[in-house]
């Protein structure tokens, strides 16, 4: 029956916050990273140095834990440089998108007519660009790089952003709080920024922290095809294309790193799946 | 055949028993009214009758329907296979009790599938139709989204709907507060005729008892999750033995005559503050407004009565330059104003929706609210707290949220939000209409008062006469787009000339007199 479906709101109802094990788990893997990040620097100078003299050597041995690769780099060490790669890429790749889906999500929603025509065909044109071909051709022109990932992944990811904020935006337009607003004659921006915004911030969240996840998978698919980063840089998705060759004298070289693109993609997903729910919480309209 | 037993019925939440226990029975073919205001527990007993109440709830107790027994503990799963085929909610709302993205003709057909019935694609589109022929539906309304309907039409959809599976037991919570009073009365005729065809159980919620009486066989009154009074609804409300029934049957619109006796105005003054000439709006092919003319004197009150899809929002939007209009002559104070919102300014006209829960920003405390009208008006953020007082709200209200406050609460942070600019004109589009009796009769006292002590002109658009006739000077009847009837508000109550009008009245008085001769109380309400 349709009529069951009605989501009850309970507003005096407090709910207990008590912290699902798994996200739990996920907080404290996304927590390591972040440390890697900062202080993997530290720990470890100079990660990407070669020492083709002494080359492979297995697991277990004297100061390399993980062992080293054929140009005799310390897998340990590269994949705690790789976290920077794999986390601020990601990050940049979710929030540049985010931005660009508010405010051209935004623009279509509430002004509609011609701006909402032009922007709507602009996200269907980049919805129907294959990823892969066009990280290799922008590489191709480019020269390829990190940087040059992270802005085409900024413009491939946007549409999903675009088309969220722009469907929220057209939901809570028509509702009489944004009717009222208008009746005071306040500004459009006014109305955009002050009003609707943050009654549609629970979706955009929610859908930066899945971009995160993707863009960290898509990053690392980019750099096992040899058109994200440049070689000798630290990243995950580089050393296992790198260390393909050697996956039965040191398994260690390419199980670590898929390991981990796998497990930081769930928590960050995790992450914010429970985000997302903690918001619609608290109140926020969806 | 034995009916619905309910046994200790308890509905317990954090603060404790929100319902204490509750015992009814209801013979087959019969009807039992729950009456009480908001937050009386009547929808929390409504909910926990079909395993959906909101979370950090729980119910206690059994519920006997036919052969069935359900022991109101059990969990989501075991309520599956008996909500829709064995017992049925009906929701208040019709604004959202529908999916948004399916045609009325499938969601009928959804609680046909739940009941178990497979049939052909021409039989169920007959099947379909018949249960909108029901609802005084025509069949072509199968292929309609909601959206394309008015409330009072989705709400006979979502009747139909409940009905569809044809359930032993419906429930049904304040199933016509959003239906014109002639729709209101015809639906529950039908919802009955049908009931006694079928021997059905119905437990009707409601505030509203002019439609309670001579529609239900017994009542319940509740206050703050008790039942203060039971019995047979004739012998309840023509001798009611408790103090808070009586001021229920006090509060009530259609009993209690005008609130506020209008202040005469010298006829033959200056021009109106609002004259609409030959208003006509189109929506694609169909006329919704048609040659529409109104006056309203400065601080002067204006009813606007018609049914749903009756055009009455429209106009409404019309003269707030939220719709633009396709033809005639808005003018404001003898200035003609152009379609559409640049025209006007805050301080002209503001207006309160129908809605209270969607009329505020959630994101948004009451004084930020309260604080942006101000500055559009350039007046200084301090008044939020006589602006507060003005509609009768606490000033520490300014800290909360609209999700802290009742329905009653937020029309009136609606209505102080529309008084900030000094508004010269204030447009209540259905204002009170969401909310219960005795709410109701506040928030028209309130718009009295503004009116006596600011000044304030106020088009008032309901589709309750009994409602109208309280607070207007004027009325004007709309029917299908058309004007069909204005004039003081006395004399086309008492001496209609169109026959919908007469329609109308009828139904008004109707309620009015049952109540009158049932009400034996004379104490007066808090």
């Amino acid at each position: 029956m349709t009529a069951a479906l009605e989501l009850v709101s309970a507003p005096t109802v407090r709910r207990r916050h008590r912290l699902p094990v798994t996200v739990a788990l996920a907080l404290g893997i996304l927590a390591l990273t972040a440390l890697a990040v900062v202080f993997g620097g530290v720990i470890y100078p100079d990660a990407t140095r070669q020492d083709i003299l002494s080359g492979l050597l297995p697991a277990g041995t004297p100061g390399h834990p993980l062992g080293t690769d054929e140009l005799g780099r310390d897998i340990l060490a590269m994949t705690v440089a790789g976290a920077a790669s794999a986390l601020v890429g990601p990050v940049v790749v979710a929030a540049g998108s985010m931005v660009l889906g508010i405010v051209l999500g935004t623009l279509a929603g509430y002004e509609r007519g011609w701006l909402d025509i032009v922007i709507s065909r602009w996200t269907d044109l980049l919805l129907a660009l294959p990823v892969l071909l066009a990280a290799i051709v922008v590489s191709g022109v480019f020269g390829g790089g990190y940087w040059v990932t992270v802005a085409l992944l900024i413009l491939l990811f946007s549409p999903s952003d675009i088309r969220i904020v722009r469907a929220g935006v057209l939901e809570q337009t028509a509702r009489p709080y944004i009717e009222a607003a208008r009746m005071l004659s306040l500004s459009r921006w006014r109305v955009m920024f002050r009003h609707i915004l943050p009654n549609v911030s629970t979706l955009v969240l929610t859908n930066a922290m899945l971009n995160v996840a993707f863009a960290l998978v898509a990053f690392s698919s980019l750099s096992f095809l040899g058109v994200g980063v440049p070689p000798g840089t630290a990243d995950w998705g580089r050393q296992l294309t790198d260390n393909r060759a050697i996956m039965f004298e040191n398994p260690w070289a390419v199980v670590v790193p898929a390991v981990l693109i796998i497990v930081v993609a769930a928590a960050v997903n995790l992450v914010g799946d429970w985000i997302g729910q903690r918001l619609s919480q608290v109140g926020v309209a969806l | 055949m034995t009916g619905v037993q309910i046994t200790g019925l308890t509905v317990i939440g954090h603060d404790g028993a929100m319902v204490q226990p509750l015992d009814a029975d209801i013979a087959p073919g019969r009807t039992l009214a729950v009456i009480g205001e908001s937050g009386s527990g009547k929808t929390l007993t409504a909910k926990s009758l079909v395993g959906l109440l909101p979370r950090g709830f729980r119910a206690e107790g059994s519920v006997r329907i036919d052969d069935t027994t359900i022991e109101l503990t059990a969990g989501d799963a075991t309520w599956r296979t008996v909500r829709g085929g064995i017992v049925t909610l009906l929701l208040q709302d019709p604004f959202t009790s529908l999916s948004p993205v399916h045609r009325c003709g499938e969601q009928i057909g959804w609680t046909m599938d739940a009941a178990g019935r497979r049939l052909s694609r021409g039989d169920r589109d007959r099947a379909i139709a018949e249960r909108l022929a029901e609802v005084k539906l025509p069949a072509r309304v199968a292929r309609a989204y909601p959206h394309e309907l008015s409330g009072g039409m989705r709400q006979r959809v979502a009747i139909a709907a409940a009905l569809a599976a044809n359930p032993r037991l419906i429930i049904a919570d304040e199933p016509t507060t959003a239906l014109d009073a002639s729709n209101q009365a015809e639906i529950l005729d039908l919802l009955r005729a049908i009931q006694r065809e079928r021997e059905l159980c119905v437990i009707l919620i409601s505030h509203d008892l002019g439609l309670v009486r001579g529609r239900t066989d017994d009542v319940l009154v509740m206050r703050q999750g008790e039942v203060v009074e039971r019995g047979a609804t004739a012998d309840v409300l023509s001798q009611p033995r408790h103090a808070y029934t009586r001021a229920l049957i006090d509060a009530d619109p259609a009993l209690a005559g005008r609130t506020a006796a209008a202040p005469v105005v010298a006829e033959g003054d200056d021009a109106p503050l609002l004259r609409v000439t030959g208003l006509v709006k189109d929506f694609g092919e169909r006329r919704v407004l048609d040659d529409v003319s109104l006056e309203i004197g400065a601080g002067r009150i204006a009813g606007v009565v018609g049914e749903s899809g009756s055009g009455k929002s429209t106009l409404a939007r019309c003269i707030a330059g939220l719709e633009r209009e396709d033809a005639g002559v808005i003018a404001f104070d003898r200035v003609e104003l152009a379609p559409g919102r640049s025209s006007r300014t805050p301080a002209q006209m503001q207006i309160v929706f129908q809605d209270p829960y969607s009329s505020l920003n959630p994101m948004m405390s009451i004084g930020a609210i309260l604080r942006e009208a101000l500055r559009v008006a350039r007046r200084p953020a301090g008044e939020v707290g006589s602006l507060l007082e003005m509609v009768g709200l606490p000033v520490e209200f300014a800290r909360k949220r609209p999700a802290e406050l009742s329905g009653g609460q937020r029309q009136r942070v609606a209505i102080a939000r529309a008084l900030a600019p000094s508004p010269r004109l204030l447009i209540c589009d259905e204002s009170v209409s969401a909310l219960d009796v005795s709410v109701q009769a506040q928030i028209l006292a309130l718009l009295a008062r503004l009116r006596d002590e600011l000044g304030i002109a106020i088009l008032f658009i309901s589709h309750d006469l009994a409602v109208v006739r309280m607070l207007a000077d004027t009325v004007t009847v709309l029917w299908d787009g058309r004007v069909v009837e204005s004039g003081p508000c006395a004399q086309v109550l008492t001496e209609p000339r169109h026959e919908y009008t007469a329609l109308l009245v009828a139904a008004a008085q109707r309620e009015n007199s049952t109540i009158t001769v049932g009400s034996a109380g004379e104490d007066s309400t808090e």
